[in-house]
């Protein structure tokens, strides 16, 4: 076993007991990457090669130089006595949609490829002062718009490390894959539509949406302002319970924090879950979407072996002495998708007026007769397809004469849509839940190449998970076992705001108990 | 429902008000993956509302207690304005410099 | 000849004084400061920042709405207000749309020709300044030092008449700002902008037509030339059978010139939603009640005040009370002197008006206090001194900002009031000088005023003046 192949945990621990040292770590991190990633994404991305094809592709910026004089700081600290902090020497990635000062900050956008950030996010700010090695950014979807990372203008994009013909998912498919290729064992994700979840089901590792609020988003390149949660990824569910307690709490440069005292997670982790009561809901084991051919709504059952996996887990909780409640209703779950193609829409369009090629980020070579062709060609030539595509829709749904017929009636909806959630999580309700137990994605990872270039199925990948970020509840992807193909399975908890205690409680109650089960022996591809 | 809802010319609006130019087969794509979204956003249409039904700009409520104060107005310097700077495509002395805007004459 | 009157609506934007812009912690005020160098991260729009709204920039504004007797709303929102221009970096301002800090109120002007006009306000509402921009040979230069300035935007209702009337409504819109202290309220530095909206109809009519938007109103002198001329040119139009159009109109002051900007039918759709970035504004409805009380008491409200308190003619009033600092400075010399107010008033506006304009300082900074002031006419009023030595006394007291009556005793100015010494110089003066007492004898009255003149002058300027002609008048007649 590698250094780096350990939790956060353990190497923070052994770090600050003198057992080995952070700039070991760093290399054994360092020497994985070699191994593992293969060229990181470039803009400039020539043929995809055989050998491509056979790497994870996590990386757009590594950032070795830094990383060292972060490391030889954490050891010199230890040496002169002084605690680095709870992360001491832990080598992390960041999804490349967070500004690090003095780093490219791209957004996996041609718009921002030359973008250095003058100043760093609240969250990766806080990881660093709790000791943690930044090894560099990661690939993502453009702008964080998509299910599968594939959309970068970076290329190669990410590849499930598990199966590397298979997508990673996205849109924080660089931050899961590096964590699942065990090239750090921590990433900075994004959830807006299930972001951090999805990929993170795909990879087999452990993903949490924090309450909308419950992190700050300073420093996040928005995308759906009132939908980002920054989060953690990581391999087991300790490890993501420390991440979230370092980057969790208020931060006066964002209002939308919440003025919360931040609870202890670690200490939470461990309490009994005998009681706890777990619901499962019909509404989430099947998926509505159009369908491609006559445009109708079609149902259809998710994936058999991932139904499998939820009951399954259910069964261990049960075993556990948690009161497994089925039947739950969720009846707005399939308005989902419809009120996120608009709420998000329209805020990512707004959010993206500031990208005009005037004062930072890409800027048209080409000759321009006036100011409004030089905007036109900068964000022509520097947004790729899913950018434009949600400008353009958003622009629609807002617009003057359809704002109310679509904008005001999907935030009525989202009403709707949180009215579920409160439903069954009240105290004094029929169902008075702890959780709810949901499959994470409809299906395990699809192949690349095969659902990219159509947006309503991308989308629809999302479904099971964006209800938490419209309710703005937080929501935890476990893995749960692997399909037939061997890619893996993710289980999805959702609990009622601030609640991030309850699903660290059950995710680790059902880690445990199944630790030692075969499946969790079994290699990811890229390291056999 | 099959019938086009974005027509080419409100596309070509949408278009103008986004400020991005388009060759025509990015057009005829994008109009086209817009017009299937369409249909899967319709759906909301459909689904009875009432007007008590609150809109919701945020999903978690926030109380009084939860919102963060109100900002004291006390100066804070930026301490690298100059790297703000230093990131603009086309800049001169201190400026940001931008091509022209076309005014009209009156008559 | 078809008469028409003119239907006039005012949009100001109002730079608040709070020392920090409205969502992030640069200075509000950056006057003279080299171009972007009053920015940061959240005012120059980067990727990734987020406003924070400043808490004195609320307190100024809800006074504000309360000066205007308008609703304060307990609960008010933020939009995003979405278009491409250079000088607004996030490509959208926030501003507020529809549920604004306040709405309603009205604003009272007078109007020298003895009416007032009362005009309606429709909202009041907060929202961030964007950048400047230069124009320079075909290519525009841009400061982001303004950009997150804090503006309250006061919309009227259009209740206005005349180019006059909109002139006033600036003036007395930057004599209670000030008044307030919630803005510099100076037009040249920007702190004070207007926009007018334009239109006519045959007099006697209800209808409202369509009105044009003048835009870049920068003085006062320019927003009553600019609507002037924007009626002239509204008349012609439909003199001549043609319709007015929905013009944004731009108005050069210095060339009287008027451009085109953009017709109305092709404005940018600005797509308002809700600012998710930001919390619902929520006031305490104590708080908004304790604002309204303790509202100081506004220009008109004093002006009017002063004219029952004490009996002053509306001209003296109007001046006197054209400053908060004024009108305090008046009170308390009249606390101090107890004698007649009007004598307080001339004093004020002739001397010490007179005094402060040219020391370019304003009232509160003169060494000449209220009591000092008050001294001087109670010693006029006791004959000590007389009018003369009290005007040369203000002089005198600004300068060596000693006490008066300290001057009055080192210098020896006193009145003279012996009615031998007078008498004395009466005598010197009639002896010395035959041919014009002949002449006042012989019926020349008027002399008496050159009379007086020549015994001041032997007595060196410190006579009692209504003894003295009393005793010339009776020693010239014989």
């Amino acid at each position: 076993m590698a250094l780096i192949d350990q939790t956060a945990i353990e190497i923070a621990q052994k770090i600050k007991q003198g057992e080995i040292l952070a700039v070991d770590v760093l290399d054994s991190a360092l020497e994985r990457v070699r191994d593992v990633d293969g060229r990181p994404g470039a803009l400039d991305d020539g043929i995809r090669s055989l050998e491509d094809e056979k790497k994870v592709h996590a990386f757009i910026s590594l950032t070795e130089v830094r990383a060292r004089k972060q490391a030889e700081e954490i050891d010199r600290k230890l040496q002169a006595g002084i605690d680095p902090g709870p992360l001491a020497g832990v080598p992390v990635t960041i999804k490349d949609i967070f500004c690090v000062k003095d780093m490219l900050s791209t957004a996996a956008s041609r718009i921002l490829a030359n973008f250095t950030a003058p100043y760093t996010a609240t969250s990766v700010a806080r990881l660093e002062e709790a000791g943690a090695v930044l090894l560099g950014k990661v690939n993502l979807d453009e702008f964080t718009y998509g299910s599968s990372s594939e959309s970068s203008a970076f290329q190669p994009s990410p590849r499930n490390p598990w199966n590397t013909a298979h997508v990673p998912g996205g849109s924080s498919g660089g931050s899961t894959a590096s964590v699942a290729a065990n090239e750090v064992p921590l990433s900075l994700g994004t959830d807006t539509g299930g972001s951090i979840r999805q990929p993170a089901s795909f990879c087999g590792v452990v993903g949490l949406k924090p309450t909308y609020g419950r992190v700050s988003r300073y420093g996040l390149i928005a995308f759906g302002s009132s939908l980002d949660c920054p989060g953690p990824i990581t391999r087991s569910v300790e490890d993501a319970a420390l991440m979230l307690q370092v980057i969790a709490g208020a931060d006066p440069k964002d209002s939308t924090a919440f003025e919360r005292a931040v609870p202890d997670y670690q200490a939470a982790l461990k309490k009994d879950i005998s009681g706890m009561r777990i619901g499962l809901s019909p509404d989430y084991f099947n998926i509505t979407f159009p369908d491609p051919a006559t445009g109708e709504l079609a149902h259809q059952e998710i994936q058999n072996e991932v139904k499998k996996a939820v009951y399954h887990t259910a069964e261990v909780l049960a075993g556990l002495g948690a009161e497994i409640v089925e039947d739950v209703p969720m009846p707005n779950t399939v308005h989902g998708i419809p009120v996120y193609f608009v709420i998000s829409r329209v805020e990512a369009a707004s959010n993206l007026h500031r990208f005009d090629g005037v004062k930072y980020g890409y800027h048209t070579e080409k000759e321009v007769r006036d100011l409004n062709e030089m905007y036109r060609l900068s964000r022509a030539e520097g947004f790729g397809l899913q950018p434009k595509l949600r400008i353009l829709m958003g622009t629609y749904v807002s617009a003057a004469q359809y704002s109310e017929q679509y904008y005001q009636r999907a935030l009525r909806v989202r009403s709707l849509i949180r009215g579920d959630f409160e439903a069954i999580f009240d105290a004094q309700g029929s169902y008075h839940l702890d959780a709810l137990l949901t499959p994470t994605t409809p299906t395990t990872a699809f192949k690349m190449d095969t659902v990219y270039g159509d947006s309503v199925l991308m989308q629809y990948t999302d479904q099971l998970t964006v209800t938490a970020n419209h309710a703005g509840i937080p929501g935890i992807s476990i893995p749960a076992g692997f399909d037939a193909s061997g890619l893996p399975i993710g289980i999805q908890f959702l609990a009622a705001d601030f609640r991030e205690d309850i699903l660290l409680q059950a995710s680790y109650a059902f880690e445990q108990a199944t630790k030692d089960e075969a499946w969790r022996k079994v290699k990811p591809q890229v390291l056999q | 429902m099959s019938e086009e809802l974005i027509t080419p010319e409100m596309f070509e609006h949408l278009v103008d008000l986004a400020a991005i130019a388009l060759d025509p087969s990015q057009s005829d794509y994008l109009r086209g993956e817009l017009n299937k979204q369409l249909n899967a956003i319709n759906e909301l249409i459909a689904i009875p509302i009432d007007e008590s039904i609150p809109l919701a700009a945020h999903g978690v409520p926030y109380a009084q207690a939860d919102a963060s104060p109100l900002r004291e107005d006390c100066w804070e310097a930026c301490e690298n304005p100059e790297e703000i700077l230093a990131q603009v495509p086309v800049s001169e002395d201190g400026y940001i410099i931008v091509p022209d805007i076309p005014h009209s004459d009156l008559e | 000849m078809t008469e028409y009157e003119a239907i006039i609506g005012l949009e100001t934007h109002i730079q608040l004084n709070t020392k920090t812009k409205i969502f992030c912690g640069c200075k509000a005020d950056s006057w003279g400061a080299p171009p972007n160098s009053n920015i940061c991260p959240v005012c120059s729009g980067l990727p990734g920042v987020l406003p924070v709204l400043n808490k004195a920039v609320v307190e100024k504004a809800a006074i504000l709405a309360a000066a205007m007797h308008a609703d304060i709303r307990t609960i008010s929102y933020f939009d995003r207000k979405n278009y491409f221009y250079p000088d607004l970096p996030k490509g959208y301002q926030i501003t507020q749309y529809d549920q604004a800090l306040g709405g309603g109120g009205y604003f009272e002007i007078p109007m020298p020709e003895a009416y007032v006009r009362r005009v309606r306000i429709h909202k009041l509402h907060l929202e961030e300044d964007a950048g400047k921009t230069k124009n320079e040979q075909g290519r525009r230069l841009i400061d982001f030092n303004r950009c997150g300035v804090p503006l309250v935007e006061m919309v009227t209702e259009p209740d206005l008449r005349f180019a006059d009337e909109a002139a006033q409504y600036l003036i007395r819109l930057r004599q209670l700002l000030r008044w307030l202290g919630i803005s510099e309220a100076d037009m040249e530095k920007g702190h004070l902008r207007c926009d007018a909206n334009v239109s006519i109809r045959v007099k006697g009519s209800k209808k409202l037509n369509t009105k044009t938007e003048i835009k870049n109103i920068n003085s006062i002198d320019a927003v009553r030339n600019a609507i002037t001329s924007e009626i002239e040119r509204q008349i012609k139009e439909v003199n001549a059978g043609r319709r007015v159009q929905a013009w944004t109109l731009d108005w050069d002051d210095e060339t009287g010139k008027m451009k085109m900007m953009r017709s109305k039918e092709t404005e940018a759709d600005y797509r308002y939603f809700r600012e998710p970035d930001l919390l619902p504004l929520q006031l305490d409805e104590a708080w908004v009640k304790d604002l309204i009380a303790d509202l100081p008491e506004l220009p008109l409200e004093r002006r009017e005040r002063f004219m029952v308190d004490y009996g002053l003619p509306l001209y003296d009033a109007d001046i006197i009370t054209g400053s908060k600092v004024r009108s305090d400075y008046y009170s308390s010399t009249d606390a101090s002197y107890g004698g007649d107010p009007k004598t307080i008033s001339n004093w004020f506006i002739n001397d010490i008006l007179g005094m402060v304009n040219d020391l370019g300082i304003t009232v509160d900074a003169l060494n000449i206090t209220p009591q000092y002031l008050g001294t001087i006419l109670k010693m006029i009023d006791e004959k000590k001194i007389n009018v003369a030595t009290g005007k040369s006394l203000l002089k005198k007291v600004q300068e060596t900002k000693q006490a008066p009556e300290a001057i009055v005793v080192a210098e020896g100015l006193g009145l003279v009031s012996d009615v031998a010494a007078i008498r004395e110089a009466i005598q010197a003066v009639i002896a010395e000088n035959p041919g014009e007492v002949k002449s006042f004898r012989d019926g020349k009255e008027t002399l008496l005023g050159w009379f007086l003149g020549q015994v001041m002058r032997e007595m060196d300027g410190k006579a009692d003046p209504k003894l003295t002609r009393q005793i010339l008048v009776e020693l010239l007649r014989g």
